[in-house]
């Protein structure tokens, strides 16, 4: 029986109530055709109406296809003013079998009235349901249009609140404090440097555009300040061509692959390894690609709340054109690439 | 008398930093080895048996704290940590020194008187603390499957698992379906089950698994099963009977 009862869905006392209103109605108004008392034919059309109803809410529950929902719905009103005029008969107490002889002319304008006051409702509950559909598009529409907005603002905020790692200053701060007295020359190279990488990624210097250029040279900056601190352990090499450098790309995005590829790849890898960035434009997508020879990913370790973060804010800005894929390097470690539609 | 002590950081500076600072303010230790990470700790220690270990905690391979555990109260321990501050709060309980990087000569200095005083004493064992470190450090974190690997032409492209909004067997073959993707792995089902995190990937039919973070809304079907529509997807997914309960109100 539980089965079954989601067929009824709909059915309501509201639903129940109109139909013996608009049978009342109905009744009324053709009383003048008919030599039967009020009484008689009001029996009639609630036969008629309650078996349409009943039929028409179990055509548009029942899962089905053949016809279209609507045209189920007609054919069980259809059916619903024959199949209730001769129930009629049966409740009123006649000979059903008259009912297709003598009679036939009353029984047939009786199911004609039952069918054609049947489809007028049809049509217009049809109507009302799509009226209703189309206000839950719209909500619907208007709904996601706020996700939007909101990932866009979450995006930004992300953004403003990608923090420069306590960790990575004070190591850097310790090596400079060590080249100051042994090699004042590389100090003041490590100084710039991170100078160079503070002013692109703390949120209150960053300047609001940014082109694949200025994120590169952050991205240098942050890797000659890496190659000083392991030694012979990093290396790498940033091969953009000239005329990409100028295309808008956004920001804080590639020094978080790099900053991966490091973190993820090169480090936990006790030997050398290197660190290639590349960009190369295809069929109006620019593609930056992050390349490491490190360790690749273990299964079972997560790339971290930074390759999310990418993958949020690309969604927020770009939509579906945009994407972050990582793959396998040969012979080992992991290439992350970025691909934005390409715009100057 | 002289003491030895082995010096383990990543960075190669930040060891010759360390080296020369102790050299000026404490002349008579001997740094009689120098180490990339924590790997090799037992090597270390039977040939030079060294009074004191200075370690940096974040190093690749073996780090810090695996260090100080292997080295299980045979040598006194100091960390060497440049930002850490759940180390520096569990430290404040006094249990051994540690020194934050960068450090002047006064505070090194200060590390070295502590340590001369302590040196004559049996080296505490730590295992405690290191154990309350490594879990505030969250160095073990549950141990699911993380990424998928599948060939995409010549590439192995590598997905992560949040980025999955559901696993579907198809015959030979296991369907891995994203917002934009969709490739074919050959591990089975029954087994990405097994690696899955449990709270995120739910079963909810014999052939497939669902994310349960990309679920837009569940909707009661024929047949007591019930119909999965995704976010960000169009196809919609069957809960069979036996997964339903699943989705039942709370």
């Amino acid at each position: 029986m539980k089965t079954y009862l989601h067929l009824l869905e709909g059915l309501t006392v509201k639903r129940v109530l109109w139909v013996t209103v608009i049978c009342a109605a109905a009744t009324a108004t053709v009383i003048w055709l008919f030599l039967n008392t009020y009484l008689d034919l009001f029996v009639t059309a609630l036969c008629v109406g309650y078996t349409s109803m009943l039929l028409f809410t179990v055509a548009g529950n029942v899962r089905q296809s053949y016809m279209p929902r609507e045209a189920a719905q007609v054919l069980a009103v259809i059916v619903g003013s024959v199949v209730g005029t001769i129930f009629a008969g049966f409740v009123k107490g006649r000979d059903v079998s008259q009912m297709f002889t003598e009679r036939l002319a009353g029984v047939a304008i009786s199911m004609g009235l039952g069918i054609g006051f049947g489809c007028i409702i049809v049509a217009a509950m049809i109507l009302r349901e799509k009226h209703a559909r189309d206000q839950a598009r719209i909500a619907k529409a208007e709904s996601e249009r706020h996700q939007l907005e909101k990932n866009v603002l979450e995006a930004q905020l992300q953004l403003m609140q990608a923090q420069v790692e306590p960790h990575f200053l004070f190591n850097t701060l310790a090596n400079v404090q060590h080249l100051v007295e042994t090699d004042a020359k590389s100090a003041t190279n490590v100084l710039e440097s991170l100078i160079q990488y503070l002013r692109a990624a703390l949120p209150q210097m960053r300047e609001g555009a940014t082109n694949l250029g200025r994120e590169a040279d952050m991205a240098r900056a942050f890797l000659e300040i890496h190659r000083v601190r392991m030694g012979s352990r990093l290396d790498f090499a940033i091969e953009i061509p000239e005329d990409l450098k100028c295309r808008a790309f956004p920001p804080m995005m590639l020094i978080s692959l790099v900053e991966n590829a490091i973190k993820h790849g090169v480090d936990p890898c006790c030997e050398k390894g290197v660190v290639t960035i590349s960009a190369a434009e295809n069929d109006g997508k620019l593609r930056v690609s992050v390349a490491d020879t490190g360790e690749g990913v273990k299964p079972k370790e997560g790339g971290g709340v930074g390759l999310t973060n990418i993958r949020e804010r690309l969604k927020a800005l770009y939509g579906s054109s945009a994407r972050l894929v990582m793959e396998e390097n040969a012979p080992r470690g992991v290439v992350a690439s970025i691909e934005v539609p390409a715009t100057s | 008398m002289g003491f030895t002590a082995v010096i383990a950081d990543d960075e190669p500076l930040l060891r010759a930093n360390l080296r020369t600072r102790l050299a000026k303010l404490w002349p008579e230790l001997a740094i009689v080895h120098e180490m990339e990470n924590g790997r090799g700790v037992d090597e270390v220690i039977a040939e030079h048996d060294p009074d004191l270990f200075f370690l940096d905690i974040h190093m690749p391979g073996v780090n810090g704290l695996e260090a100080a555990r292997a080295i299980a109260g045979r040598s006194h321990v100091v960390f060497v940590t440049a930002y850490d501050k759940y180390a520096v709060e569990a430290f404040e309980r006094g249990a051994v020194d540690y020194v934050l990087k960068p450090f002047n000569d006064e505070r090194l200095n200060l590390t070295c008187e502590r340590l001369r005083e302590r040196l004559e004493g049996r080296p505490p064992s730590m295992d405690a603390l290191v154990e309350q470190l490594a879990g505030r450090l969250g160095v073990k974190a549950a141990e699911h499957l993380r990424w998928i690997r599948a060939s995409v032409g010549s590439n192995v492209r590598l997905i992560p698992v949040e980025e999955v909004l559901f696993f579907q067997s198809d015959e030979k073959y296991t369907r891995v379906v994203t917002c934009d993707s969709e490739v074919l792995i050959r591990k089975p089902i029954k087994e990405l089950l097994d690696e899955l995190d449990p709270a995120k990937f739910w079963q909810i039919h014999r052939a497939t698994i669902v994310n349960v973070d990309h679920i837009a809304s569940v909707k009661r079907g024929i047949k007591d099963q019930a119909e999965i529509a995704l976010r960000d997807h169009r196809e919609t997914l069957v809960v069979s009977r036996a997964f339903t309960h699943l989705f039942k109100q709370m």
